[in-house]
């Protein structure tokens, strides 16, 4: 008998053992098959793999899915519309909507590495290609009828929602990025219209911080607990309007240069010197920030057109608020406002047991009345051609100052790689506190992002084409 | 079946359960570490060996040096602060003091309140442009302009203020414990031949404490060291890298935190430098204990 026992708990220690190490490798070896260098075909053929995965759900049993997303500014109209879908669909399926509140991209990967994904998956294109890289995504192609090529099939995007050939995702919407600027502390301060150039926002910030800040009104603020996120809302747009990539790379030559950034660097250093900033602006959130600005305590910042539904649904504010074009380098507009995280919006977990109620659930969602009134309601701007034609000016406060205008545009991909050292953010964002020599922080930059793209090169993560003759005003060559 | 064969039978049993915790939550990630640290590995792919080629990142790396820096900065602020007041209120609280109970429960709360809602919590009351701290400094005329506590120049006090609130019940709790072992009739036979209640402390109580005080000291040591949470949530290392310890450092290399676009999660490199930090914590701590081998002989 005690022998009996001995041998249990022994196995029951091996079995524990080889289970807790087997399921990191399980992981580890899909994603090593699917993502070896320019191991495309292979990621698609490992993942429609798990897609064939015998749903276990028991007869009669609704099929449940999990929907993960990390959008905030549409949850209450998505909660509606998954309600929706779960009491009307004819086939039994149930989804469990989840809206991350931070971290989306730590959760996704902690969850995909413990078998407990979820079915449908929020992409932007910011995530998409690396959701792709690990293996995270199941392509679409099987379940793409005539009339949703139809739909899509124009805008369906190599490295934003086609990798390999084969389609992960389908578009919606794009973001606009604009100034968002409140009217009456303009007016108040005898400023009659928004900046056009960055020295008149340097010079209208400041105006404002010396008319309000004995009320605690500031001229300026950006998110700057995370400089990244701070700047890919501001400098982007400021550069690609002055008629440079938003990130830092230069298109025509296929490499990356900071010099241009350098220079709008400079402007928001001076609006940090004269005091124009909300104080403590430096370890401000996003959220915080709209508060604020909601408050009435902030004259201006950057951001995309999610920012007419933030405060409809999430910080409702009585000011009199508006978006406008960013202001460029020069006041002069040599480029186009771009228009990101564009082509994403929906995708299909790989490690889903049933791809084809998720794919159920993901056509009801790209249906054209949901679409149309996720457009009209300002939660992004529809970029979709059939969606574009039908449907109406959003009804949402705010909304009219990020329309797409003549100004705005798709650009290029440019390739992203990490870099030894702090990235362009952090190095800026030091240069604006402490100052420092700008030139040798772009310099120092192009090495080692240029050094990390060849690196990246090398190992067939990303390929790069110059493109000599690219012209900033008409980035889509049409 | 021999006795020596059953009692090996029981010990296997009883012991599975910490072996399953320790192989599958201890072993197990320190052997993957081990190996990755020479791999260029991303999460994904095929992981490529580069020898030593990490640990050479590693030494030209001045971030990661940087927030070696600022963690002996937090660590060590933490710990003066800490330590002392945990003392201090254990001794004050080991008294026959009304409601010391109470106020045991009081202090001790922090400990068991989640990291997130305290640093949201302690963001509203330090924030720069509507935080209570400034509010009332500036109603009491203190300060005529905001001070920007989560800046550059206070950002480190502020988060280890935030640390030392919520560890001083813990290691008070600790210190308590030490202080309820000391036989009473020491103090009871000090009293009779006259000894001060300052000379009772000095003679007594600290040199009775100086074994448990040993090892409060350690954990306070590795837990200041390893600390990071808070950081992360009240200003993600910020502004410009002034509260970035090394363990934040880590982190964001496994699990990248920024909300713009994607930095690539950097697994083999991150590998590395969590063996550095891990050589750095052990470090300390093994010279902790040879400087203090002599607390655990006082008496």
């Amino acid at each position: 008998m005690q022998k009996k026992w001995v041998g249990l708990s022994l196995a029951l220690v091996l079995a524990l053992v080889i289970a807790g190490c087997s399921g990191n490798s399980g992981t580890n070896g899909t994603s090593n098959t699917g993502t070896g260098n320019g191991g495309d075909t292979n990621n698609a053929a490992t993942n429609t793999g798990n897609n064939n995965a015998t749903p276990d759900t028991p007869a009669g049993e609704p099929v449940q899915l999990k929907y993960w997303t990390d959008d905030r500014h549409d949850q209450e109209y998505i909660k509606e519309l998954v309600d929706e879908f779960n009491a009307t669909n004819e086939d039994n399926i149930q989804v469990e909507l989840t809206v991350m509140s931070e971290n989306y991209t730590q959760s996704v990967d902690i969850a995909f590495s413990s078998n407990q994904a979820p079915d449908v998956l929020r992409l932007k294109s910011g995530n998409t290609p690396d959701f792709f890289k690990k293996g995270y995504l199941a392509p679409i192609d099987a379940y793409m009828t005539d009339a949703l090529n139809e739909k899509f099939g124009n805008l369906l995007l190599d490295g934003v929602n086609r990798f390999g050939g084969k389609v992960y995702s389908l578009p919606n919407t794009g973001l606009t990025l604009r100034l968002v600027y409140n009217k009456d502390l303009f007016a108040k301060a005898g400023i009659e219209s928004p900046p056009a150039s960055l020295q008149e926002m340097v010079d209208d910030a400041k105006a404002i911080t010396e008319m309000g800040k004995s009320k605690g009104i500031y001229g300026f603020a950006l998110n700057y607990k995370s400089p990244k996120s701070a700047f890919d809302r501001s400098v982007r747009e400021i550069l690609s309007l002055s008629g440079h990539q938003g990130l830092g790379f230069d298109l025509k030559t296929g490499q990356f240069d900071f010099a241009p950034y350098g220079q709008i660097i400079e402007y928001f250093k001076q609006m940090y010197e004269d005091g124009s900033f909300l104080p403590g602006a430096e370890s401000l959130d996003i959220d915080p920030l709209r508060a604020q600005f909601a408050a009435g305590k902030i004259g201006m910042y950057l951001s995309f057109s999610t920012e007419p539904g933030v405060y409809t649904d999430q910080f409702p504010t009585d000011i009199n608020w508006g978006g406008a074009l960013a202001p460029s380098l020069d006041g002069e507009i040599k480029g186009t406002s771009e228009i990101v995280s564009a082509g994403t919006w929906l995708g299909i977990s790989a490690q889903s047991a049933n791809p084809e109620a998720a794919f159920k659930f993901m056509q009801y969602m790209y249906g054209d009345e949901i679409l149309t009134t996720y457009h009209e309601k300002g939660f992004g701007i529809a970029i979709v051609p059939s969606i574009v034609e039908q449907a109406g000016d959003p009804d949402i406060a705010g909304m009219e100052g990020f329309l797409v205008g003549e100004h705005d545009s798709l650009w290029p991909v440019s390739p992203t790689v990490t870099p030894e050292g702090p990235g362009y953010a952090d190095a800026y964002f030091k240069y604006m506190i402490e100052g420092g020599d700008v030139g040798a922080i772009a310099e120092d930059l192009n090495t080692r992002y240029n050094a990390a793209l060849a690196s990246a090169i090398e190992k067939g993560e990303v390929s790069v084409t110059p493109m000599p003759d690219f012209d900033p005003a008409n980035p889509q060559g049409e | 079946m021999s006795m020596k064969w059953k009692r090996l039978g029981e010990n296997v049993w009883f012991l599975s359960p910490s072996i399953v915790l320790t192989a599958a939550l201890g072993v197990y990630p320190l052997i993957w570490m081990l190996r990755y640290m020479f791999y260029d590995y991303a999460g994904y792919g095929e992981p490529l060996f580069i020898g030593l080629d990490n640990f050479q990142r590693l030494m030209r790396d001045g971030q990661f040096w940087e927030s070696v820096g600022q963690t002996f900065v937090y660590a060590g602020g933490k710990l003066v602060l800490t330590l002392p007041v945990s003392l201090l209120l254990a001794v004050f609280l080991n008294g026959k003091l009304r409601g010391a109970g109470l106020l045991r429960g009081i202090y001790f709360v922090p400990t068991i309140i989640s990291t997130a809602v305290i640093s949201v919590v302690f963001y509203t009351i330090f924030n720069a442009y509507n935080g209570m701290v400034n509010t009332v400094l500036m109603k009491l005329h203190l300060i005529g302009q905001p001070i920007d506590w989560l800046g550059p120049k206070y950002a480190m006090l502020t988060v280890i203020l935030v640390a030392v609130w919520g560890a001083v019940g813990n290691y008070m709790l600790l210190f308590l414990a030490g202080l309820q072992g000391i036989p009473q009739d020491l103090y009871e036979s000090a009293s009779i031949d006259g000894a001060s209640a300052s000379r009772r402390l000095w003679s007594i109580t600290l040199p009775m404490l100086a074994p448990v005080a040993q090892l409060v000291i350690m954990l306070a040591i590795i837990a200041s060291l390893k600390g990071y949470e808070s950081i992360m949530l009240i200003t993600e290392g910020g502004p410009i890298g002034k509260t970035e310890v090394m363990y934040l450092y880590l982190y964001k290399l496994l699990f990248p935190v920024s909300t713009g676009s994607p930095v690539e999660q950097q697994l083999g490199y991150g590998s590395a430098v969590g063996f550095a930090t891990a050589v750095i914590v052990g470090a300390i701590t093994g010279l902790y204990f040879l400087l203090s081998r002599k607390m655990n002989k006082m008496y």
